[in-house]
């Protein structure tokens, strides 16, 4: 279907959500009221790594107000460990324990849950929970983790090595010794947590009489998560019912089903009450999960003209304490995804993944954030060695459109990309020769101006064949229903988990353009498991394509069957003539269409009040499901390039512009998806500037504030340019390619390359973020 | 600890809360006055998320003892739309797309429906300044300038037709 053919899809239109949420009307979590809850408080470990010795709770429990304090003793009784070990070669299986009983494996580790009549309460109560601890030694530090003698983060994962994984395609021996150079280049991503404003939470409620629980929850995955749920319940999947309401900003912490949620779960059913836990953003910051810290080696074999011959990948990434995600499976994207849009066939990778007594890992927005700074710093640093320029290294090394699909060395197969037209777009838009002379100019004139580049070809709805072939349990299908009720409104459902991208709208075009009503006629029903369909939620830059895929194919399933009752209640043999837009049926004749005087209100009240006279094979009702596959792996691909200016006294820097030229294919709504590129870009830019999750050496986190931990504000970004240059998808339905990860990988390299750029003359190269003032400064010492 | 006795005039109605002095602004608001549309974000007075405003200035209801506004006139963001419609700058962020989650915007709206007031023609780097005490995590501040400053002048053409 041509781009011209749709009528709400590739549409820009305002929300439907937003009305609720700026008048104060949204509902969260904490929004809820749950007459008679009582409400927890965690006690935590102020040690990196210590043997629980005692919990003496008999203070806690004496205070007027309290109900009870459990500990792992408890918990052990009433849930069962999480298990993750899929059968993946090179990653050692681990298990954790609902609350720990013997050891505690970094600050901000479970103890104690303190139950009581009210937060204040419990949190008073907490701080009255004697714990005696035993500290032990403690590894912080990715580079010690795999010492002999570094203390140990889990029994079950000796050495701390808890991934090893090692992949070759080619020959890199023979490219290396053809070589005119192997250049070398490295990069450190510190490490970084989501900053929801909205924290973690939940709130359960056990019906006794009949044996259920219902668990409201700000979750990406409400099915998966009940999956979880009910098995460490050691209860039936048709005894919990998922509730997630507005959520306040998830970035991929809220995926897992977290130790606190369980525990909060557990003890609304053991103590046949009501039970609520609002996470405080020290909680937040310090124990909620951590993300990204990882280290990139790449070897580079290059002719004199700069064409890549080989490519070499050593990194390394610190998952911390706890594995509550397959450890291999962030850095093996980066892996698997690193050479994006350029010609590679020799090439190798040796991927580390380490514990440390930190706060566990998860995936946050653009778990592979690194790699395409990690691919386009390389491409700078063979024009930096070779003295070329870094436009021409990459122009030589791009895909051609001639050269798509295009089968990487890695296995994964490029199609439908346009990584060219990207580039060139925002070369173009740069003005990338004259800034070359202002360039010069303005180092005359002691100023230091820099231009970044950075190519993303992003992967996006990773498909259940992903997931076999990766060895990881899970499916990367979505299932959708529409029901057209006998007025001829429309409800349908998808299971996804919306945390403040716009589902409801976006996904109503999708329901809309399928079936061909209005969209304002669809409403969208999420993120509650009874009601809708079991999908996997929202990961991974999928829901475009699976979720919005899903329902548009399901929106063509019902079209099909109100079209034949409308043309058995127009007395036609078949709907060959006809058509609905905004719910009225159109009838050809000729070249020219005309109302045919039905309604598809009309269609419903037939299907569902008269079935009789429904033509014959078609069962009453207008109620459809249907699950989708996407492929593999879906690629959208973008070129992001910023103009920076470095005061090489402080060390600040100032981002004059930043442009993105992106191919994502059909979007679901162009408003929602600039909003996309947008927060992209802000999260990148703030991980590279700014972010860090910070420990000392003895382990304590000394980023337990927004103070401390900093993001990004409006005063230090700029206002981003987007060239749209979006194509379909010819694999996926409606042409849907995904985003909203790619972002954070391209800013992450234009502004580092764009530094890079700046300080050319001091001969220094930043390999580490964040990219603070005072890192400037150390960089540039005794070089100005 | 013992409770107190006070009377929080929020939107022009008076809610008697009885509550421990130590009890927050914020909490007392969701809590007591029902009123959830005050979100809070930190508990440290760094993100914004829960700023209403007290008499007409703008203050973070999360570093604000309930019993420190007894007889102050307290405003959230249930009031700023009327009768069903959205103040200008409202509509302006509805338009401009200037919210994702939404978490955060409440206190954004709290703080520019009073910054707006003062600041008639604010500029672009004004508003960015200004706008600097508020976090938002989803949309990159670009949509939510754009809407302060189309509600800037939408609100001054309406004062001058006035």
């Amino acid at each position: 279907m041509s781009e011209q053919a749709f009528r709400y899809l590739n549409k820009a239109v305002p929300r439907t959500e937003d009305y609720r949420l700026l008048t104060g009307y949204g509902r969260y979590l904490d929004d809820i009221e749950i007459a008679g809850a009582l409400h927890v408080c965690f006690v935590r470990s102020p040690h990196a790594h210590a043997r629980i010795v005692s919990v003496d709770t008999t203070g806690a429990v004496a205070m007027p107000g309290v109900v009870t304090v459990v500990t792992g003793r408890e918990l052990a009784q009433w849930t069962t460990p999480m298990r993750v070990a899929p059968p993946i070669e090179g990653l050692v299986p681990v298990e954790i324990a609902t609350m720990p009983i013997e050891t505690v494996r970094f600050q901000g580790d479970l103890v104690a849950c303190v139950v009581a009549t009210d937060r204040y309460v419990a949190e008073d109560a907490a701080e009255q929970v004697i714990v005696e601890f035993a500290p032990l030694p403690v590894v912080t530090d990715m580079w010690q983790a795999l010492d002999a003698d570094a203390a140990q983060v889990d029994p079950m994962v000796p050495g701390n090595l808890v991934s090893h994984q090692t992949y070759s395609h080619g020959d890199q021996q023979s490219a290396n010794r053809r070589a005119f150079r192997v250049i070398e280049s490295t990069f450190h991503q510190q490490r970084q947590t989501h900053v929801p404003i909205e924290t973690r939470g939940c709130a359960a409620l056990w019906d006794a009489g009949r044996d259920h629980l219902t668990f409201h929850v700000g979750t990406q995955v409400p099915h998966p998560l009940r999956t979880q749920l009910a098995a460490r319940l050691k209860l039936s999947e048709s005894q919990v019912t998922v509730i997630s309401p507005d959520v306040g900003g998830s970035f991929g912490q809220k995926i897992a089903l977290y130790r606190e949620e369980l525990t909060v779960a557990a003890l609304a059913r053991h103590l046949k009450r009501p039970v609520r836990w609002r996470e405080d953003r020290l909680e937040n910051l310090t124990a909620a999960a951590n993300s990204r810290e990882d280290f990139c080696r790449t070897r580079a074999a290059v002719d004199e003209h700069g064409t890549l011959l080989a490519l070499d990948l050593e990194m390394r990434e610190d998952f911390g304490a706890y594995c509550f995600f397959p450890a291999n499976y962030l850095a093996r994207v980066v892996a698997m995804v690193l050479s994006g849009p350029y010609r590679l066939q020799d090439y190798a990778f040796d991927v580390k993944v380490v514990l440390s007594h930190k706060c566990g890992n998860a995936p946050m927005r653009a778990p592979m954030s690194i790699t395409s700074w990690v691919m386009e710093g390389t491409m700078d640093a063979i024009a930096r060695e070779l003295a070329l320029d870094p436009v021409e290294v990459r122009r030589r090394n791009l895909l051609t459109p001639e050269e798509l699909p295009y089968r990487t060395a890695t296995g994964e197969l490029l199609t439908d990309i346009t990584p060219s037209r990207t580039f060139e777009a925002v070369v173009t838009a740069l003005e990338y020769r004259a800034f070359r002379e202002r360039q010069q100019a303005a180092r005359a004139a002691g100023r230091y101006l820099g231009l970044g580049l950075c190519n993303v070809v992003e992967p996006t709805t990773y498909g259940s064949r992903f997931y076999k072939a990766a060895g990881i349990p899970g499916s990367g299908h979505e299932a959708s229903w529409i029901r057209i009720e006998p007025s001829g409104v429309v409800n349908a459902s998808v299971g996804l988990g919306p945390s403040g991208q716009g589902y409801e709208s976006a996904m109503a075009n999708a329901v809309a353009e399928g079936l061909g009503v209005a969209p304002s006629s669809v409403r969208i029903h999420l993120g509650h498991t009874d009601i809708a369909p079991y999908g996997m939620g929202s990961r991974g830059a999928r829901s475009g394509t699976a979720g919005g895929g899903a329902l548009y194919l399901c929106a063509l399933d019902a079209r099909r069957k109100v079209l034949a009752i409308a043309a058995a209640c127009l007395e036609l043999p078949d709907d060959d003539s006809l058509r609905m837009i905004d719910a009225r049926i159109e009838r050809r004749s000729g070249d020219e269409w005309t109302d045919a005087g039905l309604t598809l209100g009309d269609v419903a009240r037939r299907a569902y009040l008269d079935p009789t006279s429904l033509p014959e094979g078609l069962t009453p009702g207008l109620e459809f499901h249907l699950t989708y596959d996407p492929p593999p792996m879906t690629y959208s691909n973008s070129a992001h390039a910023c103009e920076i200016e470095v005061d090489v006294a402080t060390g600040a820097i100032r981002i004059e512009r930043y442009v993105i030229a992106e191919d994502c294919g059909t979007l679901l709504n162009p408003t929602v998806v600039e909003g996309q590129q947008h927060g992209a870009v802000a999260m990148g830019l703030s991980g590279a500037l700014f972010e860090h999750m910070r420990y000392d050496e003895t382990g304590q986190n000394v980023t337990g504030s927004l103070a401390d931990y900093l993001i990004v504000t409006s005063a230090e970004l700029p206002n981003f340019e987007i060239i749209p240059l979006h194509t379909p998808s010819r694999a996926t339905a409606a042409g849907i390619k995904g985003m909203a990860e790619g972002g954070v990988m391209g800013a992450l390299g234009a502004l580092t390359n764009a530094l890079n750029d700046a300080l050319a003359p001091f001969g220094v190269v930043a390999d580490r973020h964040p990219l603070t003032p005072m890192m400037l400064r150390d960089l540039l010492r005794n070089k100005l | 600890m013992e409770k107190k006795s006070i009377y929080l005039s929020v939107n022009g109605a008076r809610h008697e809360v009885h509550c421990e002095p130590r009890k927050l602004l914020s909490d007392a608001l969701r809590e007591d006055c029902r009123l959830t549309g005050t979100h809070v974000g930190c508990e440290h007075g760094v993100c914004g998320a829960c700023t209403v405003l007290i008499d007409g200035r703008p203050a973070r209801s999360c570093l604000t003892y309930a019993v420190q506004a007894d007889e102050v006139q307290i405003t959230t963001i249930e009031a700023v739309a009327t009768a069903g419609r959205l103040s200008p700058l409202q509509q302006a962020l509805h338009e401009c797309h200037g919210l994702q989650c939404g978490f955060c915007t409440p206190g954004i709206v709290m703080t520019f429906e009073a910054y707006l007031r003062e600041h008639p023609q604010p500029t672009e780097a004004e508003v960015r300044e200004a706008l600097s005490g508020n976090l938002c995590r989803c949309t990159g501040y670009q949509n939510i300038v754009r809407a302060i400053l189309l509600a800037a002048g939408r609100m001054r053409a309406e004062t001058a037709h006035v």
